[in-house]
């Protein structure tokens, strides 16, 4: 042992080629020691959430720099670092994601793309409605723009991808997740693409709400031809449902007698509010016309045409307005169709006789008030009457055989009366007019049937 | 660092023969020893460099070097007291044949 004590004092000449070649092994194996490290500590780091991830290898020491999602997703982060075998040190530059305040997501569809932008909480929401957006809009370029930062709401995932779903319905336009409240605006694809949206929106998780919906759709229109030369009434555009669908060709073929109605009306929800009770009142101005067509779009109605007479057109512009629902606009573009020839007595006479032959005035029931769907009747029964100025025309009352004779009498009387005073009102002279009555004693069908009693129920015009 | 021998076994072992060699001529060397005053000084800038490295003070890629070093010089030693240990024996051996 003293030997080697000895001895051990002359070891020092060694010390140099030492030193060399430790300097070769340092140059050589540095790269591979750093590689190796920066693999392991990556290998470390494969089940924790980070967002720019970067590891730099120094010697044995390693820079972690990386933003996490939470501070205990941080420190594991940084743990499972530092217990990689081999490594010395571990700089930590590690630091959370910003938290957004307030928090903000949006998509928006324009005509070439649909871009995802805002906040998103982690990467795998991130990635999730990114690729919502992908199946959502095949064939659409889908932008990510999203920004990572915590602070989401709850269940933002679920709020989200409802929202993407719903941007699909719609042609362009933006959602906009603030919190948790939805700002909707755009234009819907389909007719009924923003009542779609607002249903579909009913499925927010809770918590959630619909701020500003200002989603538009393609308006909703209903369209009504009359053409006279082919005696046509053509319907066509949208209406909401079988049940409208009906009571509006119900009341097409009373206002329109005589005319063939031709129903291309579709079903389509989206139907703005207080549809029929515009539709009907429209409908019948448009009735009154010789020749016109009306256009319901969204809450606007349009109506041009010729009418008969100055009067009738007077009334239809001042009528209209008032019996639109409330929030109904009405544009009316009216010019009076120029007065047909004059003709003698007896083709006047002729003339009511066809009239009267395609439908009869209709009052309401037991009472002397002409009913509306007749106005287009009696315009033309007007129109008639101006052709023949000097005739003098007697208007005949008649009723069916149900209850008492008096009462027929006077009811037939009124309902002459009536007719002859709306004549007046129209324009024409008070003097050329006079009304009777006859209760049921001039009936033209057997009393027995119902149809028989319609027949009978009727106003007669006799040119003297 | 014993993690990541497998990147520098070889030197080692070729520090170890290089102190086995040296230590090995070293007994029958006739050179002059290393004086009381320069071992003490030796000693005292190993200790200081066994602190440096123990404490973890030197960053980076110096760090990695100067463990490397140590290493090599623990490698280094041994290989030298194996080798001179060997050689006293065989030298004692062949003093006592004749």
């Amino acid at each position: 042992m003293r030997g080697l004590y000895s001895s051990s004092g002359k070891w020092w000449p060694g010390a140099i080629p030492l030193v060399i070649l430790w300097a070769v092994a340092a140059w050589t194996t540095m790269p591979a020691v750093e590689a190796e490290l920066s693999a392991r500590s990556a290998a470390a780091l494969k089940d924790t959430i980070l967002d720019k991830t970067k590891i730099t290898a120094a010697g044995r020491d390693i820079t972690l720099t990386a933003e996490a999602f939470s501070e205990e997703g941080r420190r594991a982060a940084v743990s499972a670092v530092e217990a990689v075998p081999g490594l010395r040190l571990v700089n930590d530059r590690t630091k959370l994601v910003p938290e957004a305040s307030p928090y903000v997501w949006s998509i928006e569809r324009d005509v070439v793309r649909v871009t995802l932008s805002g906040s998103a909480p982690l990467p795998a929401s991130r990635t999730r409605l990114f690729d919502g957006a992908k199946a959502a809009f095949a064939g659409v370029e889908v932008v990510d723009h999203m920004a990572l930062a915590r602070g989401a709401p709850q269940r933002f995932d679920a709020a989200a991808m409802l929202l993407i779903d719903q941007m699909a319905k719609l042609k362009q336009g933006k959602i906009t997740l603030t919190g948790t409240k939805v700002a909707l605006k755009g234009m819907a694809k389909d007719l009924g693409g923003r009542e779609a949206i607002a249903a579909a929106l009913r499925n927010l998780p809770d918590g959630y709400s619909v701020g500003d919906n200002e989603i538009e759709a393609p308006p909703y229109v209903f369209r009504a031809y009359k053409d006279p030369v082919s005696g046509q009434v053509t319907l066509d555009g949208y209406v909401p449902d079988n049940a409208v669908h009906a009571a509006l060709a119900g009341a097409t073929g009373r206002k329109f007698f005589g005319d063939k109605v031709i129903d291309n009306l579709k079903a389509s929800v989206g139907a703005p509010k207080g549809f029929v009770d515009a539709a009907v009142p429209a409908l019948g101005a448009l009735s009154r016309l010789s020749t016109g067509t009306l256009v319901l779009s969204d809450r606007e109605v349009h109506l041009s045409g010729d009418a008969f007479y100055d009067v009738a057109a007077n009334q239809i512009r001042g009528g209209l307005n008032k019996e639109l629902p409330q929030g109904w606009t009405v544009k009316i573009d009216l010019s009076v169709k120029p007065q047909a020839a004059p003709v003698d007595a007896t083709v006047c006479q002729q003339l009511f006789n066809g009239l009267l032959a395609k439908g009869t005035v209709q009052f309401d029931s037991a009472s002397a008030t002409i009913d509306k769907d007749s106005a287009g009747l009696l315009d033309r029964l007007i129109e008639t009457a101006m052709r023949c100025p000097n005739a003098k025309i007697e208007v005949a009352g008649h009723t069916d055989s149900d209850g008492d004779n008096a009462f027929n009498q006077t009811l037939s009387e009124r309902r002459a009366r009536a007719v002859v005073d709306y004549m007046v009102r129209a324009g024409l002279s008070p003097e050329r007019f006079q009304s009777f009555g006859y209760g049921s004693k001039i009936p033209v069908a057997e009393n027995d049937t119902e149809a028989g009693k319609a027949k009978n129920r009727r106003i007669d015009f006799v040119v003297r | 660092m014993v993690a990541l021998a497998d990147f520098f076994w070889g030197w080692l072992v070729g520090s170890l023969l290089l102190g086995f060699a040296v230590g090995w001529i070293s007994v029958v060397h006739r050179g002059p020893s290393l004086s009381k005053n320069a071992g003490l000084g030796v000693g005292g800038i190993a200790a200081v460099l066994i602190g440096l490295s123990l404490a973890r003070l030197v960053p980076g890629r110096a760090g990695y070097w100067l463990d490397l070093f140590l290493a090599m010089v623990a490698a280094y030693l041994i290989g030298c007291a194996i080798g001179s240990w060997l050689r006293y024996w065989v030298v004692a051996r062949q003093s006592q044949r004749p």
